[in-house]
């Protein structure tokens, strides 16, 4: 029994002869995780293969328990926006998010609630009664949205949800995820934008060529990375001083002062040492206003792990 | 998850393929299929009622006609029935013969006797006086609505059209685009992630195929056979129903609800299987057409083996027709109702299942990314 997490055990997808992921072992818990890679490296293949629209060649996935084989069980527990419009031809949004409602069991009237709820939460209940072919890109990300919380559920599986959302919705929807976050479920999405993913994510999974690159908070995936040293900017008033001062210490690499003089950029093999060294400096009476890791983000982690190509 | 659950899906995905199914663009030629046997019956019968309409007014009562026996003069005809609807006489046959330059030509034979054509009406039937030198030779009555030669026919076009034809590309068309239609509108993925099992998608989207193509069909059969009817001596047609019209209507629309049931399951399992329809409608035709020449055993694989057997007038066959074609459409051995019923509900139960297998296995693809 795997519990509340979302495991992948040595699961590995081909397309004929075309590799989609190979030997996936992963341990997703609660919270938004994002998956994070370039074009066909294998993040919807994973999603796909986390609600069963496809099965894994070799390995096993379970979902909080529940196997991807059993849709009956799974997908009422489970919501799957996808990036391609899954309403059948003709459906307005309503239909189309009351429909899936319907089928999870739902009675008519309580259906219909549901329904108008979630497409309220997206704000697409003036919408609701238009077709769906009618709609926007942005409107059908939305009601995709809609129909994937309808129905509550504990796992959330978005791909690319904030693609095409004007920016009131984009934040609405992100403070939706930390909501259902916030709750103990899963929110796994996939995207392109990373300074979003830097946001809204507790934890990433880094993928490329169908392969898992790193996983975990952006902050210990950073941690992981020794190749390449830890930046910081230190805001002080003292900046050639203090620099010096950092220069005599063995694990700093390069420290740049900014143009204005009252800043650092500074490289440093041991973010443990180079703690102790600015406490240090502190202490010696030299006024620190602020320190920030410049390179504990998305950007710098896809670029030091898989290349610039996103 | 109960089973009563269950079945509610089943009906709620039913209820919502229904739409699709009786309106898709794809498939409206399938009401075509089903009622160009009525158009036809339809024309038939109209026609049919307007001739005899137009011949009415010049009717002979039937008791004079009685009277005309081949021997008669023409003059005595005339004299009793008075003037004919149709008149036309041919004084010289013009033959072809050798001629002198050794070349060919058409010459009037003044050795032959001088013919002559009438036509009578009595209310119900063409009656056809041929004379020869001015004595009747020939008396032949013809019903213009000929009630048991138009069942006969019915029996034909239903049997070797409406079932092996109209009804078979029919569910060709409903079934096979149950799900390969969803896959081309990349909207199968819509089903696969609601919380129900294959099995129960299947089931549904099977029950929609078969409640449409059976209201579709067995209604086309109906009207069909109900247009038949329609310019029929009301007095013959008051008969038929008193005796074997009720059962011969159950029995036809029956036959045409059993054949979506059979055909249904195997182009839906088709439909799950093959990117191309025209593969197994080929394949299935010619399974379906040599029936009746395979063994025994394998007989009982086919469709129409069982529906052909359910219908209640056996189809005419032109004794003159080629031997091949004797052969193709000539009806296995027939079960009984009750065998072929249960028989059929067996082929397609066997169909279904290997159906639900192969949805289990049935994997979608947005795309890699």
């Amino acid at each position: 029994m795997n519990g509340p997490e979302v495991v992948f055990d040595e699961v590995s997808k081909f397309y004929g002869e075309v590799l989609g992921v190979n030997r996936v072992t992963l341990r997703i818990p609660s919270g938004i995780t994002s998956l994070v890679g370039p074009n066909g490296s294998g993040k919807t293949t994973l999603m796909n293969l986390m609600v069963g629209l496809i099965y894994p060649d070799r390995g096993t996935i379970t979902m909080r328990g529940l196997s991807p084989r059993d849709p009956e069980s799974l997908m009422r527990i489970t919501g799957y926006a996808t990036q391609y419009d899954a309403a059948p031809r003709g459906t307005t949004g309503f239909d189309f998010v009351a429909t899936g409602l319907l089928l999870g069991g739902y009675s008519q009237s309580e259906a219909e609630e549901r329904a108008t709820k979630a497409l309220q939460r997206v704000r697409m209940i003036e919408a609701a009664h238009r077709k769906v072919a009618s709609y926007s890109k942005g409107m059908r990300q939305r009601v995709r949205l809609a129909q994937a919380i309808a129905h509550d559920p504990e796992i959330l599986v978005l791909d690319e949800p904030l693609n095409g959302l004007d920016p009131l919705v984009r934040a609405e929807t992100i403070a939706l995820f930390r909501e259902y976050a916030g709750l103990g479920r899963h929110v796994i999405l996939s995207s392109h934008v990373l300074q979003e993913v830097d946001i809204i994510s507790d934890q990433v999974v880094l993928i490329a060529n169908g392969m898992i690159i790193a996983e975990g908070e952006i902050r210990t995936v950073r941690e992981e990375i020794h190749e390449h040293p830890s930046q910081y900017v230190i805001r002080c008033r003292d900046a050639s001083r203090i620099a010096s001062l950092l220069f005599e210490q063995d694990h700093i690499t390069q420290i740049q002062i900014q143009d204005d003089r009252l800043g650092l950029l500074v490289m440093t093999r041991s973010r443990r040492d180079f703690s102790r060294a600015l406490t240090r400096i502190s202490l010696a009476g030299h006024t620190v206003e602020s320190v920030v890791a410049a390179d504990e983000s998305m950007g710098a982690l896809y670029e030091y792990l898989i290349g610039g190509d996103r | 998850m109960t089973t009563a659950l269950r079945l509610r899906q089943v009906w709620t995905i039913a209820r919502l393929q229904l739409g699709r199914v009786f309106f898709s663009k794809r498939s409206f030629w399938v009401y075509l299929l089903a009622l160009f046997p009525s158009v036809i019956f339809f024309g038939h019968g109209l026609e049919s009622k307007i001739r005899i309409q137009r011949m009415s007014s010049r009717a002979t009562p039937p008791a004079i006609i009685e009277t005309i026996r081949e021997g008669d003069t023409e003059e005595e005809v005339l004299q009793r029935a008075g003037k004919p609807i149709n008149d036309s006489t041919n004084r010289r046959r013009v033959v072809t013969k050798m001629g002198k330059l050794g070349k060919r030509e058409r010459v009037e034979d003044n050795d032959e006797p001088e013919r002559r054509y009438m036509m009578y009406f009595d209310g119900q039937n063409r009656v056809d006086l041929n004379f020869e030198a001015g004595i009747l030779q020939r008396k032949r009555t013809r019903a213009i609505l000929n009630f048991e030669e138009d069942r006969t026919v019915f029996a034909g076009v239903f049997q070797y059209f409406y079932l092996r034809l109209a009804v078979f590309f029919g569910c060709l068309g409903i079934f096979m685009n149950l799900f390969r239609g969803e896959m081309l509108d990349k909207t199968l993925h819509f089903w696969f992630l609601a919380p129900a099992r294959r099995e129960v998608l299947l089931a549904g989207k099977y029950l929609a195929g078969l409640i449409a193509s059976v209201l579709i069909f067995g209604l086309g059969a109906a009207l069909c056979f109900g247009i038949m009817l329609w310019p029929q001596n009301s007095v013959e047609v008051e008969a038929f129903w008193r005796t074997q019209g009720g059962s011969h209507l159950f029995w036809y629309a029956a036959s045409a609800a059993l054949g979506c049931l059979g055909y249904g399951s195997v182009f839906l399992a088709a439909g799950l299987l093959l990117r191309n329809p025209i593969v197994p409608a080929v394949v299935i035709l010619l399974w379906e057409s040599i029936n009746g020449i395979l063994p025994a055993v394998l007989q009982k694989l086919s469709v129409l083996y069982y529906v052909q057997s359910l219908c209640p007038v056996p189809a005419p066959m032109d004794s003159n027709a080629p031997l091949l074609i004797r052969l193709l459409a000539s009806p296995a051995e027939p079960p009984s109702a009750a065998l072929a019923v249960l028989g059929l509900l067996a082929v397609a139960a066997l169909v279904l299942w290997a159906a639900s297998r192969a949805v289990l296995r049935l994997e979608i693809n947005y795309g890699i990314d």
